[in-house]
């Protein structure tokens, strides 16, 4: 298929292993962070670590919109999604997100109406169809996902929807990033930029980082080729002394990112004082809630939700995995108390989750996790 | 029609594991716009699954156009059809 099948090609690969091999400085380490959980699920699905020189690791961040999202915020929507009348909508894989008091799916088999969703658009059909119900849609995601929630309030606000609601959970991704560069835990010498985020946002929002920390960033695609591709111009930028913003994601990412989002998004979210993210903690102004415009549909307003905080299990190390501290393998439950069927943290979840990736792509075999704990 | 663009799930409750999670991650799927319309264009993707996307980000579409879906909706556009 086109735009999939020519960066797949595993002669180019064989290349691209060699010219990064080549401009590695012998003896040096280097730690490169992927933001995106989708460039965590290309690395492991296609084995790209197999093809780098071994001074160079791949280090995992909090580029998962449902790894980041706090047992609070789900233990809130499971109470929403409880009420007589409520028709609670969300993507598959937050329906599996333990709490502190179950997951959605739990709550489904419960008795409460949980539905998930491909799109906010399909939620906002079931609130069509249902008009004697109150139909929720919990929204999570970062600047990828928020255009499509800001479009589908945009909608029900044009048609007068009145039993339609928004949980927000958006995030945003620039503030995380800043955190992490702050973090006496972790040094890194470059970043790989998130490349659908940035169709939305563009390249600017990372100016920051080689302009204040000094260290190269390359906006990639999720093909195994744009990936090798993304650290062979890391590594040039690093032996020739660099620190600039390379777009290695052309074709898809526009460097001033999609102005007409930009403005939907300005429209209908305002940015959050404060926000809790799993691992990492409270970080100011780094997620969305609606504005005043749209106050109307903000399901945290129309509903009574307890807004506690859940302090995540001791036996789970997400936060370390997010933050890029530990490898999945070293979490001390990996592949044995948490697994996919059965997750005590959140990046077991998703398939975009640092652990998941590990765990379904065989990184390491669940007996070789045991023994290294 | 809905926004089925991965396919089926393997059951509710879990994104297709084996193609990452298309839905709510950072995660965007090619289409090809088949009928052109707005709000919503018919689209195809890759295999042959069609359904709507809605085009309002990426508007004016026209049948050809190929596209950047994500939860439903064009975030971006690869090429403009010669």
């Amino acid at each position: 298929m086109r735009y999939v099948d020519e960066f797949r090609d595993a002669n180019l690969a064989r290349t691209l292993s060699t010219q990064i091999a080549a401009v590695a400085e012998p003896g040096r380490h280097y730690k490169v962070m992927e933001v995106c959980g989708g460039h965590t699920h290309t690395i492991y699905k296609h084995g790209i670590e197999d093809h780098l020189p071994e001074t160079i690791e791949l280090v995992h961040g909090p580029g998962c919109p449902v790894c980041v999202i706090p047992m609070g915020r789900v233990d809130d929507g499971i109470s929403i999604a409880r009420r007589p009348g409520v028709i609670f909508t969300c993507f598959g894989d937050m329906m599996r997100v333990p709490g502190g008091d179950g997951s959605l799916l739990d709550a489904k088999a419960q008795g409460a109406d949980v539905r998930f969703v491909y799109s906010p658009l399909d939620a906002l059909k079931v609130a069509r169809l249902n008009p004697e119900r109150e139909v929720v849609f919990y929204a999570i995601g970062f600047e990828t996902t928020a255009p499509s929630t800001a479009l589908t309030l945009m909608r029900a606000k044009a048609e007068g929807l009145t039993n339609f609601s928004v949980m927000c959970n958006h995030v945003t991704i620039v503030p995380p990033l800043k955190a992490l560069l702050e973090s006496p835990d972790l040094r890194l010498d470059a970043f790989i930029g998130p490349g659908h985020v940035s169709t939305v946002i563009g390249c600017r929002p990372y100016e920051f980082i080689p302009a204040d920390y000094g260290q190269p960033v390359v906006v990639a695609g999720f093909e195994p080729l744009d990936l090798l591709q993304a650290v062979y111009m890391i590594m040039l930028q690093l032996a020739e002394g660099r620190s600039e913003i390379e777009n290695q994601y052309g074709r898809v990412v526009p460097w001033e990112g999609n102005l007409r989002a930009l403005e939907v998004l300005q429209e209908v979210f305002e940015l959050r004082p404060y926000f809790e993210w799993r691992g990492l903690g409270f970080i100011s102004q780094s997620a969305l809630k609606l504005s005043d415009a749209y106050r109307d549909f903000d399901a945290e307003l129309r509903f009574d939700v307890p807004g506690v905080r859940v302090a995540d299990p001791k036996a789970c190390q997400c936060g370390e995995v997010l933050k890029g501290v530990i490898k999945p393998w070293e979490c001390k439950v990996f592949g044995t108390a948490c697994t996919p069927e059965t997750p005590i943290g959140t990046c077991m979840v998703s398939s975009e989750g640092a652990c998941a990736a590990y765990y379904n792509f065989g990184r390491f075999a669940r007996s070789t996790a045991r023994a290294g704990s | 029609m809905n926004h089925a663009w991965v396919g089926p799930p393997p059951h509710e409750g879990s994104c297709a594991v084996v193609d990452g999670c298309l839905t709510c991650g950072d995660v965007a799927v090619p289409v090809k716009v088949l009928e052109a319309a707005e709000p919503d264009a018919v689209c195809e993707d890759e295999h042959g699954r069609r359904g709507t996307v809605g085009v309002e980000l990426v508007s004016p579409v026209r049948a050809g156009d190929r596209l950047l879906v994500h939860g439903g909706v064009a975030i971006s556009r690869l090429e403009r059809s010669a």
